[in-house]
Protein backbone atom coordinates (compact mmCIF):
# COMPACT_ATOMS: atom_id res chain seq x y z
CA UNK A 1 0.00 0.00 0.00
CA UNK A 2 1.36 3.42 -0.82
CA UNK A 3 1.77 5.92 2.04
CA UNK A 4 -0.89 8.29 0.76
CA UNK A 5 -3.44 5.49 0.46
CA UNK A 6 -2.53 4.37 3.96
CA UNK A 7 -3.04 7.92 5.20
CA UNK A 8 -6.54 8.42 3.98
CA UNK A 9 -7.57 4.88 4.90
CA UNK A 10 -6.31 5.47 8.41
CA UNK A 11 -8.10 8.82 8.54
CA UNK A 12 -11.35 7.10 7.59
CA UNK A 13 -10.91 4.39 10.21
CA UNK A 14 -9.96 6.91 12.89
CA UNK A 15 -13.08 8.94 12.15
CA UNK A 16 -15.16 5.77 12.22
CA UNK A 17 -13.72 4.79 15.59
CA UNK A 18 -14.32 8.29 16.93
CA UNK A 19 -17.91 8.06 15.73
CA UNK A 20 -18.36 4.62 17.30
CA UNK A 21 -16.86 5.45 20.67
CA UNK A 22 -18.59 8.81 21.04
CA UNK A 23 -18.52 9.69 24.65
CA UNK A 24 -20.44 12.74 25.80
CA UNK A 25 -21.49 15.06 23.02
CA UNK A 26 -23.55 14.36 19.91
CA UNK A 27 -21.65 17.15 18.17
CA UNK A 28 -18.31 15.34 18.48
CA UNK A 29 -19.84 12.31 16.77
CA UNK A 30 -21.00 14.59 13.93
CA UNK A 31 -17.53 16.09 13.66
CA UNK A 32 -16.00 12.59 13.37
CA UNK A 33 -18.50 11.93 10.58
CA UNK A 34 -17.20 15.08 8.89
CA UNK A 35 -13.65 13.79 9.16
CA UNK A 36 -14.75 10.59 7.40
CA UNK A 37 -16.23 12.68 4.59
CA UNK A 38 -13.01 14.68 4.45
CA UNK A 39 -10.95 11.50 3.99
CA UNK A 40 -13.31 10.38 1.21
CA UNK A 41 -12.90 13.74 -0.54
CA UNK A 42 -9.15 13.39 -0.28
CA UNK A 43 -9.29 9.84 -1.65
CA UNK A 44 -11.44 10.65 -4.68
CA UNK A 45 -9.46 13.83 -5.48
CA UNK A 46 -6.22 11.88 -5.37
CA UNK A 47 -7.78 9.29 -7.64
CA UNK A 48 -8.54 12.00 -10.18
CA UNK A 49 -5.11 13.60 -9.83
CA UNK A 50 -2.82 10.60 -9.65
CA UNK A 51 -4.39 8.40 -12.32
CA UNK A 52 -5.07 11.37 -14.63
CA UNK A 53 -8.69 10.31 -15.06
CA UNK A 54 -9.93 13.85 -14.88
CA UNK A 55 -13.61 13.04 -15.34
CA UNK A 56 -13.58 11.53 -11.86
CA UNK A 57 -12.96 15.06 -10.52
CA UNK A 58 -16.74 15.51 -10.53
CA UNK A 59 -17.04 12.88 -7.78
CA UNK A 60 -15.41 14.95 -4.99
CA UNK A 61 -17.61 17.95 -5.81
CA UNK A 62 -20.80 15.91 -5.67
CA UNK A 63 -19.57 14.14 -2.55
CA UNK A 64 -19.11 17.54 -0.93
CA UNK A 65 -22.62 18.63 -1.89
CA UNK A 66 -24.24 15.53 -0.44
CA UNK A 67 -22.04 15.61 2.65
CA UNK A 68 -23.24 19.17 3.24
CA UNK A 69 -26.82 17.81 3.11
CA UNK A 70 -25.95 15.17 5.65
CA UNK A 71 -24.10 17.55 7.95
CA UNK A 72 -27.00 19.99 7.96
CA UNK A 73 -29.48 17.20 8.76
CA UNK A 74 -27.26 16.09 11.62
CA UNK A 75 -27.02 19.60 12.96
CA UNK A 76 -30.81 20.00 12.71
CA UNK A 77 -31.12 16.86 14.84
CA UNK A 78 -28.64 18.41 17.28
CA UNK A 79 -30.74 21.56 17.54
CA UNK A 80 -33.87 19.46 18.11
CA UNK A 81 -32.03 17.52 20.83
CA UNK A 82 -30.84 20.71 22.50
CA UNK A 83 -34.41 22.00 22.40
CA UNK A 84 -36.01 18.95 24.02
CA UNK A 85 -33.25 17.70 26.31
CA UNK A 86 -31.52 20.95 27.13
CA UNK A 87 -28.07 19.84 25.93
CA UNK A 88 -26.61 17.37 23.47
CA UNK A 89 -25.26 14.93 26.01
CA UNK A 90 -25.53 11.35 24.81
CA UNK A 91 -26.60 9.89 28.13
CA UNK A 92 -29.78 11.97 28.08
CA UNK A 93 -30.95 10.27 24.87
CA UNK A 94 -32.44 7.28 26.63
CA UNK A 95 -36.11 7.34 25.71
CA UNK A 96 -35.88 3.95 24.00
CA UNK A 97 -33.89 2.35 26.79
CA UNK A 98 -35.64 -0.49 28.57
CA UNK B 1 9.53 17.87 -2.17
CA UNK B 2 8.76 14.38 -1.00
CA UNK B 3 9.77 15.44 2.51
CA UNK B 4 7.06 18.09 2.37
CA UNK B 5 4.53 15.38 1.50
CA UNK B 6 5.81 13.32 4.46
CA UNK B 7 5.30 16.24 6.83
CA UNK B 8 1.83 16.95 5.47
CA UNK B 9 0.78 13.31 5.79
CA UNK B 10 2.00 13.34 9.38
CA UNK B 11 -0.05 16.50 9.96
CA UNK B 12 -3.11 14.73 8.55
CA UNK B 13 -2.61 11.85 10.97
CA UNK B 14 -2.13 14.14 13.98
CA UNK B 15 -5.27 16.11 13.09
CA UNK B 16 -7.33 12.94 12.61
CA UNK B 17 -6.22 11.53 15.94
CA UNK B 18 -7.15 14.86 17.51
CA UNK B 19 -10.63 14.79 15.97
CA UNK B 20 -11.28 11.17 16.93
CA UNK B 21 -10.17 11.58 20.54
CA UNK B 22 -11.55 15.05 21.15
CA UNK B 23 -12.25 16.10 24.74
CA UNK B 24 -14.85 18.62 23.62
CA UNK B 25 -16.39 19.65 20.26
CA UNK B 26 -14.31 22.84 20.21
CA UNK B 27 -11.12 20.80 19.92
CA UNK B 28 -12.62 18.50 17.30
CA UNK B 29 -13.49 21.53 15.19
CA UNK B 30 -9.93 22.79 15.61
CA UNK B 31 -8.62 19.40 14.49
CA UNK B 32 -10.85 19.51 11.40
CA UNK B 33 -9.54 22.98 10.54
CA UNK B 34 -5.99 21.62 10.73
CA UNK B 35 -6.85 18.53 8.65
CA UNK B 36 -8.54 20.57 5.94
CA UNK B 37 -5.62 23.01 5.73
CA UNK B 38 -3.03 20.25 5.55
CA UNK B 39 -5.20 18.22 3.14
CA UNK B 40 -5.32 21.24 0.86
CA UNK B 41 -1.51 21.20 0.92
CA UNK B 42 -1.41 17.48 0.09
CA UNK B 43 -3.68 17.95 -2.92
CA UNK B 44 -1.52 20.84 -4.13
CA UNK B 45 1.58 18.65 -3.83
CA UNK B 46 -0.08 16.06 -6.03
CA UNK B 47 -0.84 18.52 -8.79
CA UNK B 48 -4.31 19.87 -8.15
CA UNK B 49 -5.30 23.48 -8.43
CA UNK B 50 -9.08 23.79 -8.16
CA UNK B 51 -9.90 20.86 -5.89
CA UNK B 52 -7.61 22.01 -3.05
CA UNK B 53 -9.25 25.44 -3.15
CA UNK B 54 -12.70 23.87 -3.02
CA UNK B 55 -11.57 21.70 -0.14
CA UNK B 56 -10.24 24.65 1.84
CA UNK B 57 -13.14 26.99 1.12
CA UNK B 58 -16.03 24.63 1.60
CA UNK B 59 -14.70 22.90 4.67
CA UNK B 60 -13.49 25.99 6.45
CA UNK B 61 -15.91 28.59 5.21
CA UNK B 62 -18.94 26.33 5.00
CA UNK B 63 -18.87 23.43 7.36
CA UNK B 64 -16.73 24.81 10.14
CA UNK B 65 -18.82 27.96 10.43
CA UNK B 66 -21.91 25.78 10.87
CA UNK B 67 -20.17 23.58 13.41
CA UNK B 68 -18.84 26.58 15.29
CA UNK B 69 -22.35 27.98 15.62
CA UNK B 70 -23.65 24.60 16.76
CA UNK B 71 -20.83 24.29 19.28
CA UNK B 72 -21.80 27.70 20.62
CA UNK B 73 -25.42 26.49 20.79
CA UNK B 74 -24.66 23.34 22.78
CA UNK B 75 -21.89 24.88 24.82
CA UNK B 76 -20.99 23.96 28.34
CA UNK B 77 -19.24 26.40 30.65
CA UNK B 78 -16.34 24.14 31.68
CA UNK B 79 -15.33 21.82 28.82
CA UNK B 80 -12.71 19.12 29.24
CA UNK B 81 -9.21 19.83 28.00
CA UNK B 82 -6.52 17.64 26.51
CA UNK B 83 -5.11 16.80 29.94
CA UNK B 84 -8.13 14.81 30.99
CA UNK B 85 -7.26 11.22 31.86
CA UNK B 86 -9.73 9.43 29.63
CA UNK B 87 -8.81 11.68 26.70
CA UNK B 88 -5.13 10.84 27.14
CA UNK B 89 -5.98 7.12 27.11
CA UNK B 90 -7.93 7.54 23.87
CA UNK B 91 -5.10 9.51 22.24
CA UNK B 92 -2.58 6.85 23.31
CA UNK B 93 -4.79 4.05 22.01
CA UNK B 94 -5.31 5.73 18.62
CA UNK B 95 -1.62 6.60 18.21
CA UNK B 96 -0.66 3.02 19.11
CA UNK B 97 -3.21 1.62 16.67
CA UNK B 98 -2.06 3.87 13.86
CA UNK B 99 1.59 3.08 14.58
CA UNK B 100 0.98 -0.68 14.56
CA UNK B 101 -1.04 -0.50 11.35
CA UNK B 102 1.67 1.55 9.65
CA UNK B 103 4.42 -0.77 10.83
CA UNK B 104 2.60 -3.88 9.66
CA UNK B 105 1.26 -2.63 6.34
CA UNK B 106 3.90 -0.15 5.35
CA UNK B 107 6.99 -1.65 6.94
CA UNK B 108 8.54 -2.78 3.67
CA UNK B 109 7.81 0.43 1.74
CA UNK B 110 11.09 1.79 0.51
CA UNK B 111 10.00 3.85 -2.45
CA UNK B 112 9.50 7.58 -2.53
CA UNK B 113 6.67 9.00 -0.52
CA UNK B 114 5.24 11.47 -2.93
CA UNK B 115 6.07 13.60 -5.84
CA UNK B 116 4.28 15.75 -8.32
CA UNK B 117 2.89 13.66 -11.14
CA UNK B 118 2.72 16.04 -14.05
CA UNK B 119 1.84 14.80 -17.49
CA UNK B 120 2.30 17.93 -19.50
CA UNK B 121 5.71 18.99 -18.23
CA UNK B 122 4.99 22.68 -18.66
CA UNK B 123 3.29 25.47 -16.76
CA UNK B 124 -0.42 25.47 -17.30
CA UNK B 125 -3.21 27.69 -16.03
CA UNK B 126 -6.08 25.25 -16.54
CA UNK B 127 -5.00 21.99 -14.97
CA UNK B 128 -6.66 18.62 -15.12
CA UNK B 129 -8.89 18.78 -12.11
CA UNK B 130 -10.45 22.05 -13.18
CA UNK B 131 -11.33 20.44 -16.50
CA UNK B 132 -12.88 17.53 -14.63
CA UNK B 133 -15.05 19.84 -12.58
CA UNK B 134 -16.06 21.65 -15.76
CA UNK B 135 -17.21 18.29 -17.09
CA UNK B 136 -19.72 18.22 -14.25
CA UNK B 137 -21.46 21.17 -15.87
CA UNK B 138 -21.08 19.83 -19.39
CA UNK B 139 -21.85 16.12 -19.68
CA UNK B 140 -22.91 15.78 -16.06
CA UNK B 141 -25.71 18.31 -16.27
CA UNK B 142 -28.40 15.96 -15.03
CA UNK B 143 -26.49 14.93 -11.91
CA UNK B 144 -26.03 18.63 -11.16
CA UNK B 145 -29.80 19.16 -11.38
CA UNK B 146 -30.30 16.12 -9.17
CA UNK B 147 -27.81 17.47 -6.64
CA UNK B 148 -29.59 20.79 -6.61
CA UNK B 149 -32.95 19.10 -6.03
CA UNK B 150 -31.39 17.06 -3.24
CA UNK B 151 -30.09 20.20 -1.57
CA UNK B 152 -33.53 21.81 -1.85
CA UNK B 153 -35.06 18.72 -0.26
CA UNK B 154 -32.50 18.91 2.53
CA UNK B 155 -33.53 22.49 3.20
CA UNK B 156 -37.10 21.39 3.78
CA UNK B 157 -35.96 18.43 5.90
CA UNK B 158 -33.92 20.72 8.13
CA UNK B 159 -36.72 23.24 8.49
CA UNK B 160 -39.11 20.45 9.45
CA UNK B 161 -36.68 18.94 11.97
CA UNK B 162 -36.12 22.17 13.87
CA UNK B 163 -39.72 23.25 13.83
CA UNK B 164 -40.43 22.16 17.36
CA UNK B 165 -43.55 20.86 19.03
CA UNK B 166 -45.92 23.77 18.46
CA UNK B 167 -47.00 24.43 14.91
CA UNK B 168 -45.57 27.85 14.45
CA UNK B 169 -42.48 29.74 13.58
CA UNK B 170 -39.00 28.84 14.74
CA UNK B 171 -38.71 29.18 18.47
CA UNK B 172 -35.57 30.27 20.22
CA UNK B 173 -33.78 27.39 21.87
Amino acid sequence: MTPIQMTFSTMFLLGLMGLTFHRTHLLSALLCLESMMLSLFLATSLWALQLSTINIATVPMLLLAFSACEASSGLALLVATARTHGSDHMQNLNLLQC
Amino acid sequence: MSYLVCVLLFGLMVGSVGVASNPSPYFAAMGLVMVSGVGCGVLICFGGSFLPLVFFLIYLGGMMVEFAFSAALSAEPYPYGWGNRSVKMYVAAYVLGVGCAWKVLLGKWSGFWGGILDESGELLVLRGDMMGVAAMHDVGGWILVLGGLGLLLTLFVVLELVRGVSRGGLRTV
